[in-house]
């Protein structure tokens, strides 16, 4: 993937742009803000980070010049500023997501993929509903009744799997082919852990997941249905 | 100070005192004039009546012989209650006809310049006198006789009395119409004064742009002192705020680079022993990126409350926000965290970001130092307080510390070093300024532990 990091401070771009190429990424690295709006006018990036204070025009202005141009690329803005004013403008503006300075390095490795992801991965937008159990495919939201529950990534997969055909038994090995694709070796354990996971943060709704030994795993709606 | 009695009231006193006075004054004066021109009136019909008895008397043959005439009668009985008594004496005092006992204050031959006019108690009565000389041949040569007309007060008291109440009546009138005046126009004169007052009145406090209202001379150097306040208020809060963005900016940037480079050692080539110590290098770091936070946050919050208006807004959405800012994507995979809205958005009059401030802070400090494998966030709507909930399966906070823990960097926890914030202070403040609190729920065999923010909602949701 590539990515275009705009960033003055040499000791934090220099940090950011190892950490993406160290796994695997592409990394363009700018310091200037016009440079940086100049840059974006004729290159495709799946990406930007985008520093607010920077020399020559400021990380806002390039943004705001990006979305009336219709770009559709992730922003992930980083800012340094006190007021938090900062961050609601950075949402309104059409980042996607910000960061503020000092940030935990592993957060934004984080969110960057959660950015490359989206991007990759069309725009599903319909909503799934199992019994109790609601999951929107668009802002990768769970609601358990009316409670909102925080998933990673593969349970919210998992789940999507389970929850879209009720009653269904999905073997172990259907799942772990749908969950890790075939690049990635994981062994029948890790089903068994994100089954174990999910089970824990769904616990509370009617509808439930029934393992059957040798088999695999089904969903349920639990109101008689 | 006690305050001064009004303006208003002052001017319309002394107006009105010197008003009543002046009122007074002209009422005595008015009495005295009509007394006069009540008696004034009656003396000439008193006078003519006498002038025409005194023609009635003849010398005929030497002697006096005096004939009423009825005119005279008629004259006086213009004055239709009042009785009438008459003397005609001869020059030697010899009563020639009438009362003989009328005997006016004045020697009678003081009459013979001008008739003389004098007042006299008659019969118990008080009665108007006038006596008239009238020169007479006799056989002797020339003498004289004098008539003594009386009359009683009645017509002429009563014509004095008539014309006082009509002046008085004026008087009163014209004082009324003038005290009216006078409210008048101490109102419109008042006017400016009135306006400017309305104008800082319906001021939002935390507008600071000059007052501008049209003010007369006299009031200009209230209003200019006033922007000059103001003015200098303004200036204060900007450089306040571009001290906290620029030291923020200043802190922020270094700390990055720091974490940054800290990040890139590479751990591999590191003995155990500088793990160790790159290990606490990254936890001090972490610490100081923390408390850098939310000691910005804090100074964020307290101005922010001296110049932000405070809003309708929802609680469900101050908590939503919170919740997504404070939980990281990096958390434990399996640590359980959720978010409940109240089925009823509760509305409290706040501002988004310090309520949304507050409440990451509590989330913040549950995540670090309380839940081991699950958080749960809970917004509630009681009818009149709005409550969020934020509870943990930690070990919580021993009720003897509840109270220390909300103030400014204390730390209950010794192991991390004994420096750890301002979390709890931060959302204790907020919640203290939208009149709620922040309160600590003990944990029970079957209910965890729990901080909550209380805050008061808008009674009526339009």
């Amino acid at each position: 993937m590539r990515i275009l990091l705009v960033e003055d401070t040499l000791d934090v771009g220099e940090a950011i742009c190892r950490k993406f190429q160290q796994t695997g990424h592409s990394v363009d690295w700018e310091v200037d803000g016009n440079a940086a709006s100049e840059i974006l006018n004729f290159t495709e990036y799946d990406l930007v980070i985008l520093d607010v204070m920077l020399p020559g025009i400021d990380g806002f202005t390039i943004l705001k010049r990006l979305r009336q141009a219709k770009v559709g690329v992730p922003v992930l803005v980083l800012t340094a500023r006190s007021e938090i004013d900062d961050r609601v403008g950075a949402l309104d503006l059409g980042a996607d997501d910000y960061l503020v300075k000092p940030f935990d390095f592993r957060e934004l490795e984080a969110r960057a993929r959660v950015l490359l992801r989206r991007r990759s991965g069309g725009d599903p937008t319909n909503l799934i509903v199992c019994g109790d159990i609601s999951l929107n495919r668009a802002s990768r939201s769970v609601m358990v009744g009316k409670r909102e529950v925080q998933l990673k990534r593969r349970e919210i997969t998992l789940l999507e799997i389970l929850a879209s055909r009720p009653g269904r038994v999905f073997s172990k090995e259907e799942l772990l082919d749908q969950l890790f694709g075939f690049e990635e070796a994981a062994g029948a354990n890790a089903i068994e852990l994100y089954i174990g996971r999910l089970r824990k943060k769904i616990d509370g709704a009617k509808a439930q997941i029934i393992t059957f030994r040798g088999a695999g795993y089904q969903m349920i709606t639990g109101d008689g249905a | 100070m006690a305050p001064k009695r009004s303006i208003f009231f002052r001017l319309v006193l002394h107006v009105g005192i010197v008003l009543a006075f002046g009122a007074a004054t002209l009422m005595t004066a008015a009495y005295f004039y009509a007394r006069t021109a009540a008696d004034e009136a009656y003396d000439r019909l008193l006078l003519g009546a006498a002038f025409q008895m005194s023609d009635g008397l003849v010398v005929l043959d030497g002697e006096f012989r005096f004939t009423l005439p009825p005119s005279a009668f008629e004259l006086l009985g213009l004055a239709r209650n009042d009785r009438i008594f008459y003397r005609v004496v001869s020059s030697d005092g010899a009563t020639l006809t009438g009362y003989d006992n009328l005997e006016p204050a004045n020697d009678l031959s003081s009459s013979r310049q001008a008739p003389v006019f004098g007042n006299l108690v008659y019969l118990d009565v008080p009665i108007r006198t006038v006596t008239v000389a009238r020169a007479v041949s006799v056989a002797k040569g020339a003498d004289w006789a004098y008539i003594v007309v009386g009359q009683t007060t009645d017509a002429r008291e009563e014509l004095a009395a008539e014309l006082t109440v009509r002046a008085m009546f004026l008087v009163a009138t014209m004082s009324v119409l003038a005290l009216g005046g006078t409210v008048l126009a101490v109102r419109y004169a008042l006017r400016p004064i009135d306006q400017l007052g309305l104008a800082l009145r319906r001021r939002d406090p935390l507008d600071l742009t000059p007052l501008e209202v049209a003010a007369p001379r006299e009031l200009s150097p209230f209003v200019t002192s006033i922007n000059y306040f103001i003015n200098r208020l303004d200036e204060r809060m900007k450089l306040l705020q571009r001290y906290v963005a620029d030291s923020a900016h200043q802190i922020r940037t270094p700390l990055t680079a720091l974490t940054a480079q800290v990040s890139l050692i590479n751990e591999a080539n590191l003995t155990p022993e500088d793990r160790r110590h790159l290990d606490r290098v990254r936890n001090r770091t972490a610490e100081l990126s923390s408390v850098t936070n939310q000691l910005l946050s804090h100074a964020m919050i307290i101005h922010r409350f001296d110049s932000t208006q405070l809003v309708p807004t929802s609680l469900n959405d101050a908590a939503r926000k919170a919740f997504r800012a404070a939980i990281p994507i990096t958390l434990d995979p399996d640590m359980v965290v959720s978010f409940e809205p109240a089925d009823d958005d509760p509305v409290l009059l706040g501002d988004m970001l310090s309520l949304r401030e507050a409440i990451v802070n509590v989330i913040d400090n549950a995540l670090r130092h309380g839940a081991l494998a699950r958080l749960e966030v809970r917004v509630m709507n009681f009818g009149e307080t709005g409550r969020v909930e934020v509870i943990d399966d930690g070990p919580g906070i021993p009720e003897a510390d509840w109270e220390k823990v909300t103030r400014r960097f204390y730390s209950s926890d010794s192991k991390s070093g004994g420096v750890n914030g301002l979390g709890f202070a931060i959302a204790a403040e907020v919640a203290t300024v939208l009149g709620g609190q922040l309160g600590f729920r003990i944990q029970t065999e079957n209910q965890p532990f729990c901080v909550f923010i209380d805050v008061p909602l808008i009674k009526e949701r339009s």
